[in-house]
């Protein structure tokens, strides 16, 4: 098909419609004679049809090319005029096998952050032991700054989880399990997975960012060169701190949650006070505030390893940063959500 | 200390390859750097000059060839061996890459807290006098991003002394600087090759530094040693490269010293 001659705006669109029309693996040949002068805007539409065609998996071809247009092209991509090239688009399997292999790669290097950090951390005390002030500092940015917000949501999400089971209870006249339904729910579940995830949000992404940010400024390069460890002063007392802290917040999350459902049960469904609370104390087992403990506890390193991951892999400049900090929060809850459901499945066929 | 001890070359590299993915940045670079002289490696911007600097510290590991610091190799070092060997090394970033957390004093203290293992007050009182030694009194207690771009880069240099290390490494310390601050920057590198004591490589481009601080010098041209010796025998190198890189360094001069001159006239 032919190249119009000039390619402003109106010709540029009804030109690239024309040759994205045409299904992937056609050969299209763009017959160039029509170009008697192509300047660099012209050039820059051209090329980017070019590009868009191939990665749409269009064998483009370029005919009757004047030598000055040649080397226009040339001079932006020199392989844009390399026309034996393999069209651009992968196959699936390829997609599916990179992908794959790319997530195998994240995952041996968290192992390897986990290690490392494990290793860091296995002397406390000492002179190479842990940063104590710094961990201090950090428990208090993660622990006591996130108690409000942890307790607010925990209260509402209490109050949800009572009224919805109060609908159904209510008609065979078993309200009072209600307190059942909140205490179970909160303390093996939600408590632990609500406090992550707003932790994951709080604190995930700050770790991402900070370290994301001395990576780009080369602040972790200038501790390396000083010898000193970068996983021993940024990553170990954040890990530490977030192991300390996040199964706190998760007895006052299951606290504020219990208290919740109390506060619907109590006013609402005129349960009694003392019943609420007795029913309560009856249907919870210290297992049960266990298990919420533990996997609080692996959320927290999941949270912790995973964002400074995130910080370490930043690449680039500041927007970087801002999408590392994303992912971090995103693959956390992820990763959390995954341990919750492993956890389960495996309290569920133990017990 | 023995005689054959002060023979040994403070830095050695022999045979050096490294590179980025497919890229190959450096490709077969051998230097050696003495005590009591500044050698400077020069050339063109994408010559490998950082990549080179950042080999000789284990931040990129190069695919062969070796580093020797005072003898010991640091490409093939165990990690508790590369910190070891890292406790000679100072190496100033073009960037200074101060941690923006801490105050300045605070940046030079942290390597004397972690590896002389004194208590902070005293680290933060030598760091201060470090400081003042980099002409940076009564600048420590400023965060990195009250410092402008002379001091950043005179702090960074006193965070790579901190240690009294006998090899510095200085990054374009004179690189975005007004003339002012890069002769006064270039004076104190003479100054640490006057303790006698350490020996200075300095990775620049800027000729007038080049002229003032350079015993030695190294030119890099895409990854090779095109020319080494004293500043006379690489400027006489036959090499249409370094004709170019000094005749160009030369002919920006003129022109930046004709507009100094004009703005200072016009005033």
């Amino acid at each position: 098909m032919a190249v119009p001659a000039t390619l402003g705006a109106d010709a540029d669109r009804a030109f690239r419609q024309d040759v994205l029309r045409h299904g992937a693996g056609t050969t299209v040949v763009l017959d160039c004679a029509p170009l008697a002068r192509l300047d660099a805007l012209g050039a820059a539409r051209l090329l980017r049809v070019i590009a868009e065609a191939r990665h749409a998996g269009l064998d483009v071809r370029l005919a009757h090319l004047h030598d000055d247009a040649r080397q226009l092209l040339a001079t932006v991509d020199p392989a844009i005029l390399d026309e034996d090239r393999p069209p651009a688009r992968r196959n699936p399997f390829e997609a599916i096998g990179e992908t794959s292999l790319g997530a195998a790669g994240a995952a041996v290097s968290v192992a390897r952050l986990v290690r490392d950090t494990a290793a860091s951390a296995a002397m406390p005390f000492g002179r190479d032991g842990i940063k104590w002030d710094r961990t201090l500092q950090q428990m208090s940015l993660v622990g006591a700054s996130a108690v409000p917000i942890v307790v607010f949501m925990s209260l509402l999400i209490g109050v949800v989880l009572s009224l919805n089971g109060a609908q159904q209870l209510r008609q065979f006249g078993a309200a009072i399990f209600i307190a059942n339904l909140v205490g179970i729910s909160m303390t093996r579940e939600m408590g632990p997975l609500i406090t992550a995830i707003i932790v994951a949000g709080r604190t995930g992404s700050a770790i991402a960012a900070e370290i994301g940010t001395m990576k780009i400024s080369e602040e972790i390069d200038a501790m390396r060169t000083m010898a000193l460890d970068p996983i021993r002063f940024l990553v170990v007392p954040k890990v530490v701190a977030l192991l300390l802290m996040l199964p706190l917040l998760t007895v006052l999350s299951n606290v504020a949650g219990i208290g919740g459902g109390y506060l619907v049960g109590v006013f609402f469904l005129d349960l009694g006070s003392n019943a609420y609370l007795s029913q309560t104390v009856q249907a919870l087992f210290i297992s049960d505030v266990l298990t919420g403990l533990v996997k609080s506890a692996v959320f927290a390193l999941l949270i912790g390893v995973v964002g400074a991951y995130r910080g370490f892999s930043v690449r680039g400049g500041p927007e970087a940063v801002g999408r590392a900090t994303t992912s971090a929060v995103v693959t956390a809850i992820i990763a959390c959500i995954m341990a919750d459901a492993c956890f389960t499945a495996f309290f569920y066929f133990t017990e | 200390m023995t005689a054959a001890r002060d023979m040994t070359p403070l830095l050695t590299v022999e045979n050096l390859v490294a590179g980025y993915g497919d890229q190959t940045v450096l490709d077969g670079v051998s230097l050696t750097a003495n005590v009591g002289e500044i050698l400077v490696v020069l050339g063109a911007t994408g010559s490998g000059k950082s990549t080179l600097l950042r080999c000789l510290v284990g931040l990129v590991q190069p695919r062969s060839g070796r580093v020797l610091i005072r003898g010991r190799d640091i490409t093939h070092a165990s990690r508790t061996e590369r910190e070891a060997i890292l406790r000679d090394v100072g190496l100033a970033f073009q960037d200074a890459a101060l941690l923006n957390s801490m105050t300045a004093a605070e940046n030079v203290a942290l390597p004397i807290v972690e590896h002389w293992h004194v208590d902070e007050p005293t680290a933060l009182m030598l760091a201060r006098m470090r400081l003042a030694s980099v002409g940076l009194a009564g600048a420590g207690e400023k965060m990195p991003s009250e410092l402008s771009g002379g001091m950043r880069k005179r702090a960074g240099i006193a965070r790579a002394m901190a240690l009294e290390p006998p090899l510095l490494l200085l990054d374009e310390p004179s690189a975005g600087l007004d003339p002012t601050t890069a002769r006064a920057l270039d004076e104190l590198i003479l100054g640490f090759k006057a303790r006698g004591n350490m020996g200075v490589v300095c990775v620049t481009h800027e000729l007038g530094s080049i002229n003032t601080i350079a015993d030695r010098a190294v030119m890099l041209a895409r990854g090779h040693v095109i020319a080494s010796g004293t500043l006379e025998e690489v400027r006489a190198t036959p090499d249409e490269r370094v004709r170019a890189f000094f005749e160009r360094q030369l002919v920006h001069g003129e022109k930046r010293a004709s507009v100094a001159d004009e703005l200072a006239w016009t005033k």
